[in-house]
């Protein structure tokens, strides 16, 4: 008798346990990008406008970019992003994978992108890239590319550069004096990637690495690196904040970052119109008031007024520099990832 | 039949065993059948898998068998189902991945046999080895992830050889963990030894302050603590401000991203670990045996060495097991002050658990790392006099 009860209750509690999860579905919608300056101000243009619009509350969270949330939530079925900002290879990937709905195109406005912005499970949202950047306070004449951020004997101190094989291994190259058009031909061949992963080689003693935004503006800041490669949009912002770190712009490395929706999120549908109005051109204009914001959306990133009050746009810069292939980081991120993680524990 | 007592018992004991099955076993069980693992493939390529079974690995596969592979593809893309699959094979190859997207969407020109189109598309499709592959992959259980994890894999004829020089990265990582864990469990043991006697010996007011200085760190988040040997040790930091100030260097020294920022912050985590074991064990041992042995004619360096040494040896082992096993899991502090060369396998785990989404790997290597730890707890059970001395039951 009492061993049975015993049972049930376990039974009970055990049950219970489970539901709780599902019992928190009813929630704010919630967007989640990279954080940083960006994210405060869309926060305010774009999260908290299509509120005030719709009557939704909308709140947001920061990630880096990390994926394996995102497969653990879609697969366990406690989904609690809606909303999420992902790096194009990365927004390539998991659609294959089934982690981020279909775009349901009758909610978005498709035509409004510039090409390429639009994709299966995708939205453009922003365009970002990296430069080489230095505090001119402390080093008047720092390197001018990349060949010279090699030249250690010319330029002492420590680089940082973002830990990742993504980026990193297109600068050694153009280091190495591959030029920009041809650095995916080189390294798609296994000889490429040698030839990449040697050239760090010369350099990885002289290397810390990144992982968040926010790294390489404090160690540049605080004296611990003397050159960083970092984001551009933090790195203009830093130096509307007084600080001497000028982009060079024919460092540039760049790419677009998409709006996805989580497969499974319980407010898909509220999601796609969020994804709508995020890149509506009216929030983004806003939105271009406080930010130097690269949008997807073509009738704000070719207005003549957003590109010259914001000098910063990557897109104004596309031709100085090299455009991240998503094709080639669909195909090669996860093996190429996995090398480099090998090389640098070595 | 169980009486009234027991069951009593049970129930009282119930929600407690139900923590640990909850929270602990099924966790652990499931990381451990994820490293042998191997569903993808027999799941979202069923009749692909039934049609490898029949083949005899012999030649090429039938040309069903190439049809069958590439429409199960296809209907596992269409409903966003085949990454899995494609991230299995190319884990096991590098390239397979674009092969297989190469060859689904060229297929669906094709007029006349899957087969030739697929092979004059890309030669690599007339290869047994890769059929080979996809065969050994149609599960139920994979010895690859363990394999991997020691820098082996199968090669084409299923035999077990090295990995390609530049991926062999595991085993050296492993001897890195240990290495550095070890470092630190010696640093650790030999710092906390004469603490732990002198706030033995103190005055009971002043061993409630002692403790509290060794308790204090010990309560700070160790972020925190991390952080702030960040601060101090960086280039710009108040130890090189000192040091440069006092002429004793010309060059701001550097301290931070090296193994010797991780000692030094890894032993400041964990020296609170050894130093209140070994201290409750000084406090138990009554003056009485150290005066007999003087009053023998023991000299000082002998009586500490025949008679206390031994007798706070439990303490020494229960402090330096705990240190050590926390030290071999440590990802936060390597990360934050070592340099690239510093990372311990925590590092790797989570890396393939966060960021390259590869669950079986990470799995493997949270296993073995268990199992090491284990054999080497094991060892030092059966060799360290303390262990057995009745101050640590393992």
């Amino acid at each position: 008798m009492m061993k049975s009860k015993l049972f049930v209750s376990t039974l009970t509690s055990l049950l219970l346990a489970c539901a709780l999860p599902s019992l928190a579905s009813a929630r704010d919608l919630m967007v989640v990008g990279f954080g940083g300056g960006f994210q405060d101000n869309a926060r305010k243009h774009l999260f908290q406008g299509y509120a005030t619009e719709k009557g939704v509350k909308v709140t947001d969270d920061v990630y880096n970019g990390e994926m394996a949330k995102l497969y653990s939530m879609v697969k366990s079925g406690d989904i609690t992003f809606d909303v999420i900002m992902v790096e194009a290879p990365e927004m390539v990937r998991a659609c294959e994978d089934g982690v981020l709905e279909k775009l349901d195109w009758s909610l978005i406005n498709k035509d409004k992108f510039i090409p390429g912005g639009s994709s299966t499970c995708g939205a453009g949202a922003v365009g970002w890239g990296v430069s080489l950047f230095y505090d001119q306070a402390r080093t008047p004449q720092g390197p001018a590319n990349y060949a010279d951020l090699w030249n250690v004997q010319k330029f002492p101190g420590k680089r940082s550069l973002r830990s990742g094989a993504k980026m990193t291994m297109e600068i050694a190259l153009m280091a190495d004096g591959v030029a920009m058009a041809d650095v995916y031909k080189v390294l798609a061949t296994p000889e490429g990637q040698k030839r990449a992963f040697a050239k760090l080689d010369e350099l990885k003693p002289h290397i810390v690495w990144w992982k968040s935004g926010a790294q390489p503006l404090q160690l540049v800041g605080s004296g611990e690196v003397a050159y960083a490669v970092g984001y551009v949009g933090r790195t203009i912002k830093a130096t509307e904040g007084g600080a001497k770190y000028p982009v060079q712009w024919n460092t540039l490395l760049f790419s677009f970052d998409y709006w996805s929706v989580v497969r499974n999120s319980p407010n898909k549908a509220e999601a796609m119109k969020l994804v709508n109005f995020m890149t509506d051109e009216k929030p983004l204009m806003n939105l271009a008031q406080d930010w130097a914001v690269s949008p997807a959306t073509a009738s704000v990133a070719n207005n003549p007024d957003v590109i010259k009050k914001n000098p910063g746009m990557v897109a104004s810069h596309s031709k100085e520099g090299l455009f991240i292939s998503t094709d080639f980081w669909v195909e090669n991120g996860a093996d190429l990832e996995a090398k480099f993680n090998a090389w640098v524990a070595k | 039949m169980m009486s009234r007592r027991n069951l009593l018992a049970a129930a009282l004991i119930a929600p407690l065993l139900l923590l640990v099955l909850v929270s602990f076993i099924v966790p652990l069980g499931a990381t451990l059948y994820r490293a042998v693992d191997d569903a993808e493939i027999p799941t979202i390529l069923p009749q692909t898998t039934a049609l490898l079974k029949q083949w005899d690995g012999k030649g090429l596969p039938s040309e069903q068998t190439y049809q069958s592979l590439i429409a199960e593809l296809r209907e596992a893309q269409e409903q966003q189902k085949a990454g899995p699959v494609l991230n299995r094979l190319n884990f096991e190859e590098t390239g397979l991945r674009s092969m297989l997207l190469q060859g689904l969407r060229a297929s669906s020109r094709f007029t006349g046999s899957t087969k030739e189109g697929l092979i004059a598309l890309n030669p690599r499709w007339a290869d047994p080895h890769f059929w080979g592959l996809v065969k050994r992959s149609t599960g139920p259980w994979t010895p690859l992830y363990f394999l991997r994890s020691v820098d082996l894999k199968l090669g084409p004829d299923g035999a077990v050889v090295p990995t390609a020089e530049e991926e062999a990265v595991f085993v050296k990582l492993f001897v890195r963990t240990f290495e550095i864990s070890l470092v630190v469990t010696l640093i650790c043991a030999v710092l906390a030894y004469p603490v732990a006697y002198t706030l033995s010996i103190l005055p009971q007011v002043w061993t409630n302050i002692g403790i509290m200085l060794v308790l204090i760190p010990f309560w700070t988040s160790i972020l925190v603590r991390t952080t702030a040997w960040f601060i101090i040790l960086q280039r710009e930091g108040p130890i090189n401000a000192l040091l440069v100030s006092l002429h004793l260097v010309d060059q701001p020294v550097t301290m931070i991203f090296t193994r010797f920022a991780v000692y030094l912050a890894m032993v400041h985590v964990l020296l609170p670990f050894a130093i209140l074991p070994l201290y409750s064990v000084m406090k138990g041992i009554k003056p009485d045996y150290m005066r007999a042995a003087a009053s023998l004619g023991a000299p000082g360096w002998r009586r500490f060495l025949r008679i206390y040494l031994p007798l706070t040896m439990p303490g020494v082992a229960a402090g330096a097991l705990m240190v050590f096993m926390l030290s071999v899991g440590f990802y936060i502090t390597p990360a934050l002050v070592g340099g690239s060369g510093d990372q311990m396998i925590s590092y790797f785990i989570a890396f393939f658990t966060n960021t390259s989404v590869n669950w079986g790997i990470a799995a493997a290597l949270a296993a073995l790392l268990m199992g090491m730890t284990g054999i080497l707890v094991a060892i030092a059970w059966l060799l360290v006099p303390g262990f057995r001395a009745g101050g640590v039951r393992v």
